[in-house]
């Protein structure tokens, strides 16, 4: 084996246990959550187990090496510089949760999926946001007057809303953030001078059909707002 | 609305769909090794049927076997190739295998039931794969359709010319060899094919990423009613969001109460054969030409019966 066979070998080593370890960190972190539906974490501990048992057996073979004679394929430093770039990522920017930078086009007042029987049998109050468009779905705006609302989300606002109007928003995200999906209940409050556009909120009100943004909506009519630290779960899961 | 390219925006996606996806590369990895560890090029060629359309209807079924997603499947594909296994068949597995096997079944019966959406995606993906596989299997030989990488016997880098006679040195070295050192070398050959296919995956993750960071997608939703152009429209978005097929039917959920049915399940049975990121991981199994086959034909195919169901079956 040449010494650049042998320097790749050791950078390939070295981008396994890198992969493992970084695995291993959003797990230990929870910023795993920043990019996949927890229903699929289990996938990351997979991943983190063949990335330590590759990452062993590469060793054994660099330590042993009549075990391992010959290299598959031929690979060179286009390639394991390629297959770095994740872990460059994961190292020079911090991990964040999709906010109201990745809105790209509007927000949805149609959530993704359908309710079951569980979700709808949910008192007022333990309604997120997902579950209270699935509500609105149901029925029309004035049925929900005068019902009371407690939910935390980002503020979005567009350009055709009034100063006082805003959007409490959350993404959904079915499998991972490649179909994450925008959805937001809209709101009016005395102020929001507060809270930034795009900063985590809880919104405590009442829920009021009034025209907003030129269609006939269950408002919630702010009582409280006050800002709050993103969710361990930043999506909702449909 | 301005289309400022954030970096952050950017990072979370990509290592979101790469996350979602590498588990998937690295299990496909390990069967693939095992496959070359285990499984000799002549028990394939013994069990292999013999006419073309038995091969490919055995291809799409082969997922049964070796249940893999779209991740997965190249990997193991070109394994099967290098230990011989006919053209048809390693098409037709390639791209019916994603949906076709007992994971993806049940994702799908999960989200929908039996009844149209499911049985149209099995039909519509059995038919696609099989046709695609003849129609590309009758193509003379392998070698104007494989890269040299994934010829019968062109595993190793340094056996070019000799390489049937060093494929059978190969498997007969290894058939003397113990158990464990059989998985050690199965584990060795999982490890360089994660460097050789995860640079496909990487790029075209990025690729998706970059896309779905730039491409405003509530404009595209505007399409989504018409007969034809919803078809065309879910099919583009499925190839472009590359989304696994383990679970893709959950996101397809999303978009029952605004698209035909006849878009649904073209998303369900083109997205499985070929995205952005299964299109650069071909790209190390076929010549280019085959590629471009390998994605025109079943977009059209699909985009066929997505029109088909919506026009003549009237969903």
């Amino acid at each position: 084996m040449s010494a650049r066979e042998s320097r790749i070998d050791w950078a390939k080593l070295l981008i396994l246990l890198g992969m493992g370890i970084y695995l291993t960190q959003l797990i230990i972190s929870g910023n795993l959550l920043n990019y996949i539906n927890q229903r699929f974490a289990w996938l990351a501990y997979v991943g983190a187990g063949i990335f330590f048992a590759l990452a062993a057996t590469s060793l054994l073979q660099r330590i042993k090496p009549s075990l391992h004679a010959h290299q598959h394929y031929a690979i060179g430093w286009d390639i394991v510089l390629v297959v770095a770039f994740p872990l460059a990522l994961a190292v020079l920017i911090p991990s964040r949760s999709l906010g109201i930078e990745a809105i790209n086009g509007g927000i949805s007042l149609r959530p993704v999926g359908v309710g079951t029987a569980a979700t709808f049998a949910r008192s007022p109050l333990d309604r997120n946001i997902l579950d209270w468009l699935r509500e609105f779905n149901r029925a029309v705006p004035a049925e929900f007057n005068d019902l009371p609302v407690d939910v935390i989300g980002f503020v979005y606002q567009e350009p055709v809303h009034d100063d006082d109007e805003f959007m409490v928003s959350r993404f959904t995200l079915s499998c991972c953030v490649a179909d994450a999906f925008p959805i937001g209940m809209p709101a009016r409050a005395d102020s929001l001078d507060e809270v930034a556009i795009g900063s985590w909120v809880r919104v405590q009100g009442r829920l009021q059909a009034a025209n907003f943004a030129g269609e006939l909506l269950p408002v919630i009519a702010v009582e409280v707002l006050e800002a709050v630290d993103e969710p361990e779960q930043p999506y909702l899961y449909p | 609305m301005d289309f400022v390219f954030n970096i952050e925006v950017f990072a979370t996606r990509f290592l979101g769909i790469f996350i979602e996806a590498v588990p998937f590369l690295l299990m496909g990895s390990l069967t693939s090794g095992l496959i070359e560890s285990f499984v000799k090029s002549d028990d394939i060629l013994r069990w292999m049927p013999r006419n073309r359309l038995g091969a490919a209807l055995g291809g799409a079924f082969l997922g049964l076997a070796f249940p893999v997603c779209e991740c997965g499947v190249v990997p193991v594909t070109r394994q099967l190739f290098r230990k011989g296994l006919p053209l048809p068949m390693g098409i037709a597995f390639l791209l019916a295998a994603p949906f076709m096997n007992p994971i993806v079944f049940a994702s799908t019966f999960i989200a929908f039931g039996i009844g149209p959406v499911f049985i149209g995606r099995f039909v519509i993906t059995l038919v696609v794969s099989v046709s695609v596989a003849l129609i590309i299997g009758s193509f003379a030989k392998p070698g104007s359709v494989l890269k040299p990488l994934a010829l019968a016997g062109g595993r190793h880098k340094h056996s070019h010319d000799h390489s049937q006679e060093h494929d059978h040195h190969h498997d007969h070295e290894l058939a003397t060899a113990s158990l464990s050192e059989k998985l050690l070398h199965a584990v060795g050959v999982a490890g360089d094919e994660f460097f050789e296919m995860g640079r496909f995956l990487i790029l075209g993750s990025a690729l998706a990423a970059l896309m779905q960071t730039l491409v405003p997608q509530e404009n595209l939703l505007a399409l989504g009613t018409g007969n034809v152009l919803s078809v065309l429209f879910m099919q583009v978005l499925a190839y472009i969001l590359s989304v696994c097929s383990t679970v893709d039917s959950f996101l397809a959920l999303a978009f029952v109460n605004t698209f035909t049915t006849g878009a649904i399940i073209s998303f369900l049975s083109f997205g499985p054969m070929v995205d952005i990121k299964s299109t650069l991981m071909f790209t190390g199994v076929f010549r280019r030409r085959i590629v471009l086959y390998l994605i025109l034909l079943p977009f059209l195919m699909n985009l066929l019966a997505g029109v088909f169901i919506n026009l003549a079956l009237g969903y």
